[in-house]
């Protein structure tokens, strides 16, 4: 199948979504040095920054994030690959503060190598740098090795709640606390149902069956192995949000956050309807569901299916979800 | 014996073209053993980024490899390399333009101990530190024996850690998620690491 796509040269895609995501919002974003998406108008240094880390191809993640209670900077490598590490270095410099930065890294092997070496490199120059990793995909196993666990869209709820507690003033240790203690407290499953292609070389990164679904594929179309024929949206959200609760251990008396993340092609009719089961599903196992989200949050191009995201909150959990937010794609 | 600036020059542009010859073979194994395919096209990138390389003493010489390779290549080559070329120049003693057999060891084992910073890798886990963790143990354990062979003993041993690659299931990178089907081909990485070190090896004979 051919790839049907409004793109001019394939090269310069992750140049020209950057040059109109910071003209559409630029009020609340702008771009330096080509790869760097900053908050238009700088948070206090004397607060927290949080930077974060992440190829192109998944809009609005990671750069729509950016903004007023949620992140500071973010790095963006070419589509679905890590930018490299010096790219990085130069926004932890430009970030560089006495109150520390926090960097937020997905779980995947060419971020946390860029990361590694950013920091390593940071370090040597005296820049105050801790770095929470994301792996909230559960597809692994639920007792996996957290190496093993790929971080996908459970990090947007992440980037808000740490966010919020760095305009509240936390400290760098505290805020490293709370987004650790979210990190043991959010999984997310996904689903896909059709495949998509890559933007750059038009080629398929996934293929499914007319009748299959896969519960669990990856970020970019990599196998997660719970194939089975299609079953109704129904069906799907049991199955999943079983699973959730438990890796996440809610349970009656708890108050937990849902979030459907569709990946690029499922209609929000769909995910609308999957959230209604699952939300359902916890308020009859006496889960208290405070006010959640459906629509695209972190994408895969053109893929069909979503990711369903639960998180177990806390106290302070709560209050930081509800705190104002201005970015470009979540805002509260 | 010592080595001086220039005959380590050679060495990389020696590396240089020996990488160049077998860019296809390094693509192909990547792609064999479940990785991009990318490995050939990342490695000569680099190796050409590195021609542009200054420096007028061993330390700002290896900066600037570091330096000039992160610039231009991508991907995880650009960041071990990298950080593999820092760790040298950081170990590296200031304003020297020759090095004994006991510091040039010394050196690479710098270069070796900041690539463990980066990454989880060690050996076991085809990857390009199966060769060249052996290599730098060589270069410590031979450098009595003057840099000609201690050199000899690293290509040896490198080939030889890039060989048992062949039987390694791999731990890291995209190659990971093919599970056991990745055993059977070399790693990619390993291979361009051996090929370095016998090219290594090769021009300090020539130049002594």
């Amino acid at each position: 199948m051919a790839m049907k796509k409004f793109i001019n040269d394939p090269a310069n895609l992750t140049k020209e979504l950057l040059e109109g995501l910071v003209l559409c919002y630029k009020g609340r974003v702008k771009l330096v040095s080509d790869r760097i998406v900053m908050r238009a108008t700088p948070k206090d240094e004397s607060k927290v920054a949080i930077v974060t880390l992440g190829g192109s191809g998944h809009e609005p993640a990671l750069s729509g994030y950016v903004g007023e209670g949620m992140l500071d900077a973010s790095v963006v490598g070419d589509v679905f690959a890590a930018p490299g590490a010096p790219k990085l270095l130069e926004a932890l410099r430009l970030l560089k503060r006495d109150a520390g930065i926090v960097l937020v890294t997905l779980n995947h092997a060419g971020d946390r190598m860029s990361a590694s070496k950013a920091l390593r490199d940071a370090e040597k120059e005296g820049i105050k740098v801790r770095e929470i990793v994301t792996h909230d995909d559960i597809s692994a196993g639920i007792d996996a090795d957290p190496e093993d666990k790929r971080g996908l869209a459970g990090c947007v709820p992440l980037y808000k709640v740490i966010g919020a507690a760095a305009e509240a003033g936390k400290s760098l240790e505290e805020i490293v606390d709370i987004g650790e203690r979210f990190n043991r407290q959010v999984a997310t499953l996904a689903v896909a149902m059709t495949g998509c292609t890559h933007p750059q070389n038009g080629e398929p990164i996934t293929v499914l069956p007319d009748d299959e679904m896969e519960i669990g594929m990856g970020q970019h179309g990599e196998a997660g192995g719970g194939r089975t024929k299609i079953l109704t949206a129904d069906e799907t959200a049991a199955r999943m949000i079983a699973l959730l609760m438990q890796a996440t251990g809610v349970k009656a008396g708890d108050t937990a956050l849902l979030i459907i993340n569709g990946v690029g092609a499922t209609t929000l009719m769909e995910m609308l309807i999957v959230y209604r089961k699952a939300a359902q599903i916890l308020a009859d196992k006496g889960i208290n569901v405070t006010s959640g989200a459906c629509g695209e949050y972190l994408t895969v191009q053109e893929m069909g299916g979503f990711q369903m995201i639960l998180c177990k909150l806390d106290a302070d959990h709560r209050e930081y979800l509800s705190a104002p937010a201005r970015t470009p794609y979540w805002n509260a | 014996m010592t080595l001086t600036l220039q005959m380590f020059k050679e060495m990389i542009a020696a590396a240089g073209e020996a990488i160049r010859a077998e860019e296809k073979r390094f693509s192909e194994l990547d792609a064999a053993a479940g990785g991009d395919g990318d490995h050939g096209t990342a490695i000569v990138t680099a190796f050409q980024a590195m021609e542009k390389a200054e420096g007028a003493d061993f330390k700002s010489y290896l900066k600037s490899l570091s330096e000039t390779l992160q610039n231009e290549a991508c991907g995880s080559t650009s960041t071990l390399y990298g950080s593999w070329l820092q760790g040298m120049s950081d170990t590296a003693p200031a304003g020297a333009t020759e090095l004994n057999a006991a510091t040039l060891a010394k050196v690479f084992n710098g270069g070796l101990e900041e690539l463990g910073y980066v990454t989880p890798a060690r050996i076991g886990g085809k990857t390009l530190m199966d060769a060249l963790i052996p290599a730098t143990e060589a270069l410590l354990a031979a450098h009595s024996q003057g840099i000609v062979t201690m050199f000899e003993w690293a290509a040896a041993a490198a080939e030889q850690g890039a060989e048992a690659t062949c039987e390694m299931r791999a731990k890291f990178g995209r190659a990971k998620n093919l599970g056991e089907r990745s055993i059977g081909p070399r790693d990619a990485g390993a291979a361009s690491m051996a090929c370095i070190f016998a090219s290594f090896a090769k021009s300090i004979k020539a130049a002594c």
